[in-house]
C-alpha cells in the first residue's frame, strides 16, 4: 500500500517534470517571440527611416542627412514635390516640451507619492492609490480631448486675460499640461513604492534623534528614495516624448522655427509623424519612417544620460 | 531650505488655481477688430485644403506652407471646427457636412453656405467630382466594360447619394433606386469574383470612391476593385490617353475632383458628375464677419490683412 502510495508520489513528480520541461519550451518561446518583435520593429523603422536618405526617391533626389538633423523649416517647397525636410528644430522643442512638464509633473508627483506613502491614513491613502492607478490607465487620446476641450480654452482665456492674444491656446503651455497630466501618475505610482520600501529603522532612528516628521520625509525618506524616485522621472520623461495623440491635438502644428514662448504653437516629432499620415504617400510618408528613427535616438539618448545621472546621485538606504 | 521649497510649490499651485478660475470668466461677447487674425489650416495632404485653396485663388498654398501667413495653425477637420469655439479672432475652413451652430459658416460671396446652394450651383465655394470611363470597346474585357457601365448607372441612383452623403460630400439630386435599374444590369447577376475593374484619379475622391465600390462590389457578382488614386491629373491620362492608357498604370473608370479641361475632351457618355465638395470658412459666433469674397480669404491666408480691422477697411 505504501509502496504503491510512494510509486505513484514518484509517476506525479515525473509527469512534473515533463510538464516543468513543456513550461519551460512555451514559455521559452513566448519570451523569443515577444523579444523578436523589438528587434522586427527596430529594425524595419531602421530600414525604412534610411530609405529617403539612400534612394533618389522617385526623382525628388536623396535626402541630405546633415540638413534633415539641423533644419529649422519642416519642409521647404511644396509637399510631393520637395526633398528639404527638416527636424532640427523638432528635437529641440520635444525635449522642451518633455523637460518643461516634468517639472510640472515631478515636484507634484512626488509629493503626492509621499502623501499617499507617509502621511495620509490607510483608507484614504488607499482610495488615492486607486485613483492614481486609474489615472495611470487612461488612454492618451482622452487626455488629448480633455486637452482639446478645457486647457485649450483655459490657455486661451489666461492669455487673453493677461492681454496676450495666442494662437487659440494652441501652445507650448497647453501640450505640457496636457502632457504633466498623463504622467503624474506615472511619476506618482513609481515613487510611491520607492517610498514605501524605505528601511523603517532609518525613519525611527531620525525620529528618536529628535528631527520633526517633515524633517524626516524629506531629510530621510525622500533622500533614501531617490533612486526610485529617479526612476519614476525617467518614465515620465519617457512617456512624454512618445506621446503622439493628446499632444497633436493642442500644439498647433508649428511648421518651422524653434519657438521658446510659452503661449507660442509648438510641433514634436511625434506630432509631425501623426500629421497628414493617413492621406500622404511617397516620400512624405517614407519621412515619417525617418522622424520615427530620430525620435528613438533621442529617447535612447535621454534615458543613457539619465540613468548615467541616476547611478551618481546613487541609491543608498534603500531596502532591495 | 526643503520646507521652503514646499512652501514655494504650494503657493504656486495656489495661484495658478486662482488665475485658472478667475480667467475663465473673463472672456466677454465684445468684439475687438484690432487683434490679429489667427490662421487655421489643414495640413498639406489634406484634399478640403487643395480644394479650399484653389477655389480662393491660392493654389500655390494647396501643398505649400511657405507662402501661408507667418504663425498659422495647423489642425483637422474636427480640430478647426472646435477651436472655433474657442479663438474668438480665428478663421479655419471645413467641409460643408461638418458644419454646425458651435460656430459660425460665413457666406461666400454673398451666398449661403447651405447643401441647396451648393446644388443650384450659386455657393462658389466647392469644386466637382466627376468621373470619366475609357471608350466603348477600349476595356480588358466585355466583362469589365459592363461591370463599370453598371457602375455609372449606380453613381445616380439615390443608394449612391447616401454612400456620398456618409463620405462627407453632397451627392446630386437622384429618385431613381439601384433596385428599379438594376434590372438593366445583367452582369450583375452572374459571378464576377474573378473580374478586377481598375479605379484611380483624384486621391481627394479615394475615399468616397471606395465608399462607393464597397457598397456596389457585392450588388454586382462580388467584382474585385482595385483603388490606385494619384491625383486628378491622371483621371484622363490613365483611361484616355493613347500613350498611357495600355499600359500597366490603365485605369478603367477614373475619378477628378474638378471640371476636366479641354486638354481632357472625352464623348459625353464618357464623362459625368457624381458629387460636389462643398468647403466653408467658419469663425467664431462672437465674429461680427458674416460674409467673404475670395478676395479677402486669399488675404487672410497669404499674409495681406493680419488684423480682423483691415477686413472691414477693405470692404
Amino acid at each position: 500500500m505504501t509502496d504503491r502510495t510512494l510509486l505513484s508520489k514518484m509517476k506525479d513528480t515525473a509527469g512534473g517534470r515533463r510538464s516543468d520541461r513543456i513550461a519551460k519550451t512555451v514559455f521559452l518561446s513566448a519570451a523569443l517571440l515577444s523579444a523578436s518583435f523589438v528587434f522586427l520593429i527596430a529594425g524595419i523603422v531602421l530600414i525604412r527611416g534610411a530609405l529617403p536618405f539612400l534612394t533618389d526617391n522617385d526623382g525628388l533626389g536623396s535626402v541630405d542627412l546633415l540638413r534633415f538633423l539641423t533644419a529649422d523649416v519642416w519642409l521647404v517647397g511644396a509637399t510631393f514635390a520637395s526633398n528639404l525636410y527638416g527636424v532640427g528644430y523638432l528635437i529641440l522643442s520635444t525635449l522642451f516640451i518633455a523637460f518643461l512638464s516634468l517639472s510640472v509633473s515631478f515636484p507634484i508627483g512626488v509629493l503626492t507619492a509621499l502623501f499617499i506613502a507617509k502621511v495620509a491614513p490607510k483608507p484614504l491613502a488607499k482610495v488615492l492609490r486607486t485613483v492614481v492607478e486609474t489615472l495611470a490607465s487612461i488612454p492618451s487620446i482622452v487626455f488629448g480631448l480633455f486637452g482639446a476641450g478645457v486647457i485649450l480654452k483655459l490657455v486661451y482665456d489666461f492669455s487673453m486675460s493677461i492681454g496676450y492674444q495666442s494662437k487659440g491656446g494652441n501652445s507650448i503651455l497647453a501640450t505640457a499640461l496636457v502632457l504633466a497630466l498623463m504622467t503624474i501618475p506615472t511619476i506618482t505610482s513609481i515613487s510611491e513604492v520607492a517610498i514605501r520600501s524605505v528601511d523603517k529603522a532609518l525613519e525611527h532612528g531620525s525620529l528618536a534623534l529628535g528631527a520633526s516628521k517633515t524633517q524626516t520625509h524629506f531629510k530621510v525618506v525622500l533622500a533614501a528614495a531617490k533612486s526610485g524616485i529617479f526612476t519614476s522621472a525617467i518614465l515620465g520623461i519617457g512617456r512624454a516624448l512618445g506621446e503622439a495623440t493628446a499632444v497633436s491635438l493642442v500644439a498647433g502644428g508649428r511648421r518651422s522655427g524653434v519657438s521658446f514662448d510659452l503661449l507660442d504653437t509648438t510641433a514634436t516629432l511625434t506630432t509631425m509623424m501623426l500629421e497628414g499620415l493617413k492621406e500622404t504617400t511617397g516620400l512624405d510618408y517614407d519621412i515619417r519612417f525617418s522622424v520615427g528613427l530620430v525620435l528613438l535616438v533621442v529617447i535612447l539618448i535621454t534615458n543613457l544620460t539619465l540613468n548615467a545621472i541616476k547611478r551618481k546621485v546613487g541609491s543608498v538606504h534603500v531596502k532591495a | 531650505m526643503k520646507r521652503t521649497l514646499l512652501a514655494l510649490t504650494g503657493l504656486i499651485t495656489a495661484a495658478a488655481l486662482f488665475a485658472c478660475g478667475s480667467t475663465a470668466t473673463t472672456t466677454t461677447a465684445s468684439f475687438d477688430s484690432a487683434m490679429t487674425i489667427n490662421v487655421y489650416t489643414r495640413d498639406t495632404t489634406s484634399g478640403t485644403r487643395a480644394g479650399f485653396m484653389a477655389g480662393i485663388g491660392f493654389a500655390e498654398a494647396e501643398t505649400d506652407d511657405s507662402v501661408l501667413v507667418d504663425g498659422f495653425i495647423i489642425k483637422d477637420n474636427t480640430g478647426i471646427l472646435s477651436a472655433m469655439s474657442i479663438d474668438e479672432y480665428g478663421i479655419g475652413y471645413i467641409s460643408l457636412s461638418s458644419v454646425n451652430d458651435t460656430i459660425k459658416a460665413l457666406y461666400y460671396e454673398g451666398v449661403a453656405p447651405t447643401e441647396a446652394n451648393v446644388i443650384n450651383d450659386t455657393y462658389a465655394l466647392k469644386r466637382p467630382f466627376m468621373w470619366m470611363t475609357r471608350a466603348a470597346g477600349d476595356y480588358p474585357s466585355a466583362d469589365v466594360e459592363a461591370i463599370v457601365n453598371a457602375f455609372v448607372a449606380f453613381l445616380g441612383t439615390s443608394d449612391a447619394g447616401d454612400i456620398i452623403a456618409n463620405a462627407g460630400a453632397i451627392a446630386l439630386p437622384s429618385s431613381t433606386t439601384w433596385d428599379a435599374i438594376k434590372s438593366q444590369h445583367d452582369v450583375c447577376l452572374e459571378d464576377n469574383s474573378g473580374v478586377t475593374v481598375r479605379f484611380g484619379g483624384s486621391d481627394s475622391i479615394q475615399k468616397v470612391a471606395q465608399a462607393l465600390t464597397a457598397a456596389f462590389m457585392p450588388k454586382c457578382g462580388n467584382f474585385v476593385a482595385e483603388h490606385d488614386h494619384t491625383g486628378s491629373g491622371d483621371a484622363y491620362k490613365r483611361t484616355n490617353d493613347p500613350a498611357i492608357k495600355d499600359t500597366s498604370v490603365g485605369k478603367d473608370l477614373a475619378f477628378a475632383s474638378r471640371y476636366f479641361k479641354t486638354t481632357e475632351t472625352v464623348p459625353e457618355i464618357q464623362r459625368g458628375q457624381l458629387a460636389w465638395d462643398a468647403i466653408v470658412a467658419i469663425v467664431h459666433l462672437n465674429n461680427p464677419l458674416s460674409d467673404v469674397t475670395a478676395a479677402d480669404l486669399k488675404a487672410i491666408y497669404d499674409g495681406t490683412y493680419a488684423k480682423w480691422s483691415d477686413l472691414d477697411a477693405n470692404e
